[in-house]
Order: structure tokens, then C-alpha cells, then sequence
């Protein structure tokens, strides 16, 4: 079988207990080839367990992981993978050439591969500079850049990143998401493991939600975040005569004494309202579509207070 | 293998880059030239008193026990390093962050167990053989002393070495570093009590004592290991002279291992680093 013509990433009712905790509780998840997807959940969701135990690191109590087909417990299945782990620290006393020449030695490619994809890698994160200094010294920044350089150095199928940009500032964070859209265009397949909202709608297909190590909803973000339209409308006051009226536009999804949120099957009906409103004698302060964010899908699905 | 090699390889640029093999070389040279200018002033005044046969033995026995001294130096050294060496040799890489990277390699945990075995096995062997075998020179060109069979006790004070590091190596696999050196240094400590209790109980012809001394002495074979090696570095006048006094000193053994020991000291620390390998195997990271 060759192994992209499997799912990158399937994972079937995976466990994972910890003493008296349990980390994954039956946890299914299929991720396509090529697809950029996001994981997100709140801390201790169970992210980087799932993660760890893609790459082996973690044995599962019951379940199965399998990426490409081949079950992750299999060395040969982290030939097609690339880690860029969580909070992750490198031999520091390497440079960052000899960091490149390790990871991609231990990931079978030829010495002739490695000279010809290492300085190539340098210069994708911008590192070619400092590639013959010392990690000891980089900043942040370059830690999470060699990071990152490490992780695709051997031209994998798929890269898993836990948390990339969380050590950026906000022009790195720029470049790593420009980074991930250009390994998604040469094909490649990236899990992104990340609690930053707004860098995970802006870069993903797809997404799945992660609570207390279960999944709580999945699917492609503009079916997330897009849904209904709806309008927000501010008036002076709300009564039921007003609620009345606005039900001829759409459905009234939320009220209070001044305002109103209204599902609206298309939001050009806020001209029509606009003028519809003041006539019936009410005083409109603002009237503006809204656009479901990834953030607020979070915050309904996610649990708040401590288990 | 080559997984295995490379790990190895790694880990010797990390001792280098580090400087522990640097500045471990300068440490060690000024040991020897200091032992050196020791012996030669030692040996100087112990000329000038012989005046007699009797003296002569005396001061013979005295050249001898700054030798024998100068190799139970260098065999505490081994053992310190050996310890120092592994006992973080995966829990501190596991507490650091770095292993999860490579370990997300197409890479066994055996190999890169193996490789730092390997790495750590090759730089404390050079130290025994290199530094034993100076201290022997440094005795023999000073002092003319002749150790009977050095490769014998060379080899002996190899196998204590890779005893102690296996086990400290093994510890690391599932306990935290820091626990890792309290137990390691306590059993490297009982191992030494052992050839105490031993002596003691011989003196005493105490049967009691005798089994306690050699049952640790199994459990923890460094110390015994070491004063076996010792036999094949004590010239015939200091054996000559501990034979006569019916007991050997706690540090010094005045006959040859057994076979047992031998076998035991080679098979001991193989069975370690095959449960180290099974632990490692077992555990999340």
C-alpha cells in the first residue's frame, strides 16, 4: 500500500489514563492528506498527549493511533513526520547546522540529501546567519525558527507543530503562518496543536475541539465559524412590540433591554430594518453583522470551572 | 547499529563541547605529574635510609603502598565519573525537553540507550586503562616496581567501572536525577563497606559476617572487583608481607579472583543495561 493513499492521521477510540486521570476518553479523529488542520483546546485538554502519542513517545491504554496507515508505535511511520514539540528545548551546544545535520541523519536522508536541503531549510526560517553559532545563543525567536527548520528538514509528509507561535512575537507569528500556508501548498499535511484562536482560524481546513480528552466538535471552519449571519441592533429600548416586528426579518436569537440578536438569512436586510424601526418609533444606535468567531465556537462548546 | 553509532557519536561531541573531556584530560594530568613528583621525592629518601635488609623490605613496602594507592585513586576516580557520567544520562534529557525531539525519529529507545551506553563505556575504559597504566609506568621508571600483571588488573578495574555505570545508567531510565545519585552513591558506598565487613569478619572468624560481606559483595561487585585487581598489581614483597600478617588489608585482596567473580563481573552489569533497555521501553514520556 503506498502510504499516502491512507488517512495522514487516524486515530480510533484512543485512551489514555494517567493514575486517576484520565487524559484521552475514547478520542476519533481522521486527518486528510494535505489538509491543514487545527487541534485546539483549553491547557490540559489532552493536545499533547494526543501528540506524543502519534509519535510513541506515550504508549495508549486502549485505542489505536495510525499515521498513514502505519501504527504509530511503528519507528518507520516517523520516517514521514516532522515534531516541533511543546516548550521544547535542543542540544544546545550544537549549532544550528550540526542541530539540521542530527535530526535529518536520524531521519534517514543521505549526506548528499543533507547538503543540498539543510542551507535550503536555513533559509526558509531565515536563519542561514546564525546557522554556524551555537543554539546557546539564539533568542527566542530562533529557537522556535530552528524549531520549526528541524521539523521539515527531512521533507516530511506530515508535521506535527505543538504550540509554534507561542514564543512569538507578533511579525514571527506572521511568518510561521506563512510558513504552514507554503508547506500546505507543496502538498504537505499540518496538525496544528494550538490554544491561539485567531492564528488557528486564519491558517486551518479544518478543526476539532478537544475537552477534558474528548472531542467536542470537528469540522471545517468556515462550517464553524461562518453559521447563520447575524445582526446585532441597538435601540433605546426593547419591548415585545419591537420583538414582534423584528420576527418578520429573522429569528430573534438573544435579547435584552437594548438589544437584540437576530439571525437574519441574509444580513442586506439591515437596510430595510434600518428604516423600519425609527418608523415604528423606536431610536436605532447601531445596527452591524456579526460574524460567529472560531473564539466564540470555543467558549460554547468548552467547559468553564475546574473538573 | 548505525542509529546506535550515532547516538554514541553525539554523545562524545557533547563531552567534548561540554569540556568535560578537555578539562577531565588537564585534571588528570596534573594528578599523575603530582603523583609522580610524590613518588620520586618518597623514593628519594627511602635510598638514603636503607641500611640493612630489614629496611630494605620496609621501604619496598612503603614504594608499594604509594603504587597501590595511586591505582585505588585512579579506581575511585573511575567509579566517580562513571556515576557522574550516566546519572542523568536520560532523566535529565527526559526533565531538559531534548529526548522527545529525537526520540520523534525513526529511532528505537534501545538505540539511543545503546549509543549513550556505548559512548559513556568507551570514554571510562580509556580513562581505567590510560591512567592505571601511567601510574604503573610513572612507578616502574621511578621506583623500578613491578606489577606482576597489569592487563589483568587493568581489565578487573574496567569491569568495576562499567558496573557502576550501568547502574547509575539504569537508574536514570526511571528515576529522577537527583534520586538517581543518592541511591547510586549509597550502593557505591555499601560496595565499599562490603570489603570492610569481609576483612572484619575473617579477622574475627566470623561466619556471620563473613556471608553479609559477600552477599553485598554480589549485589554491588565494584569494590570487589577492585581489590581483585589489586592482587595483580602487589609485587611479591607486599604480598609476601600481608600473607605473613594472616589477613589482607580492607582495600587489598592477596588472592586472585574466583572464576565466579570474574564471569559474575562481566554478566552483572549485560543483565543491567538489558532491564535499563526494558524499562526505558515501558515508559511515557
Amino acid at each position: 500500500m503506498r502510504p499516502n493513499a491512507a488517512p495522514a492521521i487516524e486515530i480510533t477510540s484512543l485512551n489514555k489514563v494517567y493514575g486517576r486521570t484520565t487524559a484521552l476518553h475514547e478520542l476519533n479523529l481522521v486527518v486528510q492528506p494535505g489538509e491543514v488542520f487545527g487541534f485546539l483546546g483549553p491547557n490540559g485538554a489532552g493536545k499533547t498527549t494526543t501528540v506524543k502519542i502519534l509519535l510513541g513517545l506515550v504508549r495508549p491504554t486502549g485505542g489505536e493511533a495510525r499515521i498513514f496507515g502505519l501504527p504509530c508505535t511503528d519507528p518507520s511511520a516517523r520516517r514521514l513526520v516532522g515534531y516541533l514539540p511543546e516548550n521544547f528545548r535542543f542540544q544546545e551546544w550544537l549549532t544550528g547546522t550540526e542541530l539540521l545535520e542530527l535530526h535529518a541523519d536520524l531521519a534517514d536522508m543521505s549526506s548528499a540529501e543533507r547538503a543540498l536541503r539543510i542551507p535550503e531549510v536555513l533559509r526558509l526560517v531565515g536563519l542561514e546567519d546564525r546557522a554556524s553559532e551555537r543554539i546557546r545563543t539564539y533568542s527566542k525567536g530562533m529557537l522556535q525558527r530552528i524549531g520549526l527548520a528541524q521539523a521539515i528538514v527531512h521533507n516530511p509528509q506530515l508535521v506535527l507543530l505543538d504550540e509554534p507561535t507561542s514564543a512569538l512575537d507578533p511579525i514571527g507569528r506572521r511568518e510561521v503562518r506563512d510558513l504552514i500556508r507554503s508547506l500546505s501548498a507543496r502538498g504537505m499535511t499540518v496538525f496544528l496543536n494550538s490554544h491561539l484562536l485567531s492564528e488557528v482560524e486564519m491558517v486551518c481546513d479544518r478543526v476539532a475541539i478537544i475537552d477534558r480528552g474528548r472531542v467536542v466538535q470537528s469540522g471545517r471552519m468556515d462550517d464553524l465559524v461562518g453559521g447563520e449571519p447575524e445582526l446585532s441592533i441597538s435601540l433605546d429600548h426593547v419591548d415585545t412590540d419591537a420583538l414582534r416586528l423584528l420576527l418578520q426579518f429573522g429569528e430573534v436569537l438573544a435579547y435584552d433591554a437594548a438589544t437584540v440578536r437576530l439571525g437574519v438569512a441574509d444580513t442586506s436586510v439591515a437596510a430595510v430594518i434600518a428604516d423600519v424601526l425609527p418608523r415604528a418609533g423606536y431610536r436605532v444606535y447601531t445596527l452591524v453583522p456579526v460574524q460567529r468567531s472560531l473564539e466564540d465556537v470555543f467558549i460554547s462548546l468548552v467547559e468553564r470551572g475546574e473538573p | 547499529m548505525r542509529k546506535t553509532l550515532r547516538i554514541a557519536r553525539l554523545t562524545l561531541k557533547e563531552a567534548m563541547s561540554r569540556r568535560l573531556i578537555p578539562v577531565g584530560i588537564l585534571v588528570s594530568l596534573i594528578y599523575l605529574v603530582l603523583f609522580a613528583v610524590a613518588y620520586n621525592f618518597a623514593q628519594d629518601r627511602g635510598a638514603q635510609a636503607i641500611t640493612g635488609q630489614r629496611s630494605r623490605v620496609l621501604v619496598g613496602i612503603g614504594m608499594a603502598s604509594l603504587t597501590l594507592s595511586g591505582l585505588y585513586i585512579v579506581n575511585l576516580l573511575s567509579g566517580f565519573l562513571a556515576l557522574f557520567l550516566s546519572v542523568g544520562a536520560i532523566s535529565a534529557e527526559v526533565d531538559s525537553g531534548t529526548l522527545q525531539a529525537v526520540l520523534a525519529r525513526p529511532l528505537r529507545r534501545s538505540q539511543f540507550l545503546l549509543g549513550r551506553w556505548l559512548a559513556y563505556a568507551l570514554m571510562i575504559t580509556v580513562y581505567v586503562s590510560v591512567m592505571a597504566s601511567l601510574v604503573l609506568v610513572i612507578a616502574s621508571l621511578l621506583g623500578n616496581y613491578v606489577a606482576p600483571d597489569p592487563p589483568r588488573a587493568i581489565g578487573l578495574m574496567v569491569l568495576a567501572a562499567l558496573f557502576l555505570l550501568t547502574l547509575s545508567l539504569l537508574g536514570s531510565t526511571f528515576l529522577s536525577t537527583m534520586t538517581n545519585g543518592a541511591v547510586c552513591f549509597t550502593l557505591f558506598a555499601l560496595g565499599w563497606l562490603s570489603g570492610v565487613i569481609e576483612v572484619l569478619g575473617d579477622v574475627q572468624k566470623n561466619d556471620a559476617l563473613v556471608s553479609l560481606g559477600t552477599t553485598i559483595a554480589i549485589l554491588v561487585p565494584a569494590d570487589q572487583l577492585w581489590r581483585s585487581a589489586s592482587y595483580y598489581v602487589q609485587s611479591a614483597s607486599i604480598l609476601a608481607a600481608s600473607n605473613t600478617l594472616g589477613a589482607a588489608m580492607p582495600i587489598l585482596a592477596n588472592a586472585p579472583p574466583t572464576t565466579f567473580l570474574v564471569l559474575w563481573g562481566m554478566l552483572y552489569p549485560l543483565a543491567l543495561l538489558g532491564s535499563a533497555v526494558y524499562v526505558f521501553a515501558q515508559r511515557d514520556l
